[in-house]
């Protein structure tokens, strides 16, 4: 089956994207995850809707449109909420629903029926295009290279702000960075399983690998292991029985993060046991 | 002895509301400083000022060279540990070592010497053995410890401490002290603490905020002075930590 399936280009480009999926979300997802910015991402991730609408509205590639709404809602939170008396997580949700509301209104005001609406929000990683995969190449590249270059830096931000701010690290500057980097994954991954469903790629495999590792690196590398095992089984599932993709993945990444839960929790059973012997 | 900072007639706050006002004060070496006060005094407002994390409304804050040293501007500080996410997966050799990431050195890795340095700082406080341990399984005197090697591990003039006796027993909270007394040998320390009871014997003098501040010149106070300074504490010790005896006083 897998020989036969490999022979068309569609078939590749999602596989394709499936990897790089893996790579950009186990990287930011581990951030975060650890930073317990996994609400913010939410709200990032359904403001740039607003991006996907103007996109249509204009005749644009909604991907590109939505990439700057994105950013500039990411940067919207973290300026506002550090700036002013509301709220961190008030501000996310107004931009949350108002990120929303501007989508649908652009929908509605464009003419005639809006194609593809669908595979943005629950995701179509088989209709993945070149442009999509170069997209995603170009930010796993950056996302290695400033992950492999600032890690320090990135942990030592992300794990005490106020301590690095007394250590004169422009502090400011790697969050704005980050969130920047932020938007951009959740952006460019809409496509392989939706707005509704991307904050699960952020955040299920890197639970399953933290299971396992209490180290940032490591929690990094498994959870992009992981990604891979569930974006390929997800896409076999939703191959075998015709469902969305992106539904099928999430499926097997739930599975995944379940099926090791109980491996850990028997094993501590046993581990007591034998303790008690 | 040098002056290490000078704060003069500052007025500072946050979201435009004067927390402090009219402070003046001044950080010398060999200083071991308790900061006293009501909580909404300004204790921790005064440490964010000190620390460069607040910029004051009005005043001036001048952190003075020593020719002697390379220690220049270095401060030490040990946060409150509920600020800390205990959940985060870093190890305990890893928090020391990014005591010594300043400014825009953050490129790269750790060098030898640095490493070298982390690890006498962990063998100083007898912590070697967790330094591979998550921080998410420390106790909180473990923690503390972990928290007070990353203050000092880069060998700062000044070190300040928010609150170190909150988390922990009274056994290590002795502890703490003597590590601090020997500490300040080498580095003046400023220390923020609720609890004034416990500390009055270690530090040399006490400066109460509220608000304003006043600064003793010694480390007794005698009730008259918190009364007339408007300065409402609990003076209570703990367990058997030696301590300076302080007046009768009524609870």
């Amino acid at each position: 089956m897998i020989l036969e399936l490999l022979q068309y280009k569609f078939i590749l480009n999602s596989l394709l994207a499936g990897v790089l999926a893996s790579i950009s979300c186990g990287i930011i997802g581990t951030y975060i995850v650890t930073r317990r910015m996994v609400f913010l991402s939410g709200g990032i991730t359904h403001s740039s809707f607003g991006g996907i609408g103007i996109g249509y509205y204009l005749g644009l590639n909604p991907i590109i449109t939505a990439a700057i709404f994105g950013v500039l809602s990411a940067f919207g939170i973290e300026f506002i909420s550090k700036r002013s008396a509301i709220r961190e997580d008030s501000v996310i949700g107004i931009l949350w629903s108002f990120g929303m509301a501007i989508g649908i209104m652009f929908i509605f005001l464009t003419p005639g029926y809006a194609p593809n609406l669908m595979s943005y929000l629950f995701g179509s990683i088989l209709t993945v295009s070149t442009l999509d995969i170069l997209l995603m190449s170009g930010l796993s590249i950056v996302l290695i290279l400033v992950f492999s270059i600032f890690y320090r830096i990135i942990v030592f931000v992300s794990y005490d702000q106020e301590f690095a701010r007394t250590h004169k690290i422009a502090v400011s500057l790697v969050n704005y960075v980050l969130i920047g980097l932020v938007a951009l994954t959740i952006v460019l991954n809409i496509k392989v399983v939706g707005i509704i469903l991307v904050i699960s790629l952020l955040t299920i495999p890197q639970s399953t690998a933290n299971l396992f590792t209490k180290n940032f690196k490591n929690i990094i590398i498994g959870s992009i292991v992981i990604g891979l095992i569930g974006a390929f089984l997800g896409l076999v599932i939703s191959y075998k029985i015709n469902i969305p993709s992106g539904a099928s993945i999430i499926f097997s990444l739930v599975m995944i993060f379940l099926i090791a839960k109980s491996f850990q929790v028997i094993k501590r059973y046993f581990n007591l046991k034998n303790q008690k012997m | 002895m040098g002056k290490i900072l000078e704060l003069e007639s500052v007025f500072a706050g946050y979201n435009d509301e004067v927390i402090l006002k009219d402070i003046s004060f001044e950080i010398f070496d060999d200083d071991f400083i308790g900061i006293i006060g009501p909580n909404g005094g300004g204790k921790t407002t005064l440490l964010n000022v000190i620390l460069g994390l607040i910029k004051p409304y009005k005043g001036s804050v001048v952190f003075f060279d020593d020719i002697r040293s390379d220690r220049n501007n270095k401060v030490g500080y040990l946060p409150q540990q509920n600020k800390i996410d205990k959940k985060f997966p870093i190890k305990v050799k890893e928090v020391v070592l990014s005591g010594l990431i300043y400014g825009s050195a953050f490129l790269g890795r750790y060098s030898k010497t640095e490493k070298q340095k982390a690890e006498d700082t962990l063998k100083r406080l007898g912590i070697c053995d967790i330094k591979d341990t998550t921080i998410g399984e420390l106790s909180g005197g473990q923690m503390q410890k972990v928290l007070l090697a990353r203050a000092i591990v880069s060998s700062p003039r000044l070190l300040i401490l928010d609150e170190p006796n909150t988390f922990v027993d009274n056994q290590f909270e002795g502890e703490l002290y003597e590590i601090l007394k020997e500490l300040n040998k080498e580095m003046a320390i400023v220390i923020v603490s609720h609890d004034v009871g416990t500390i009055s014997s270690y530090i040399k003098t006490i400066a109460c905020v509220n608000r304003n501040l006043h600064y003793h010149k010694s480390n007794k106070i005698t009730e008259e002075q918190l009364t007339i300074y408007n300065c409402p504490i609990k003076l209570i010790t703990h367990g058997d930590v030696p301590h300076t005896v302080l007046k009768q006083h009524q609870h």
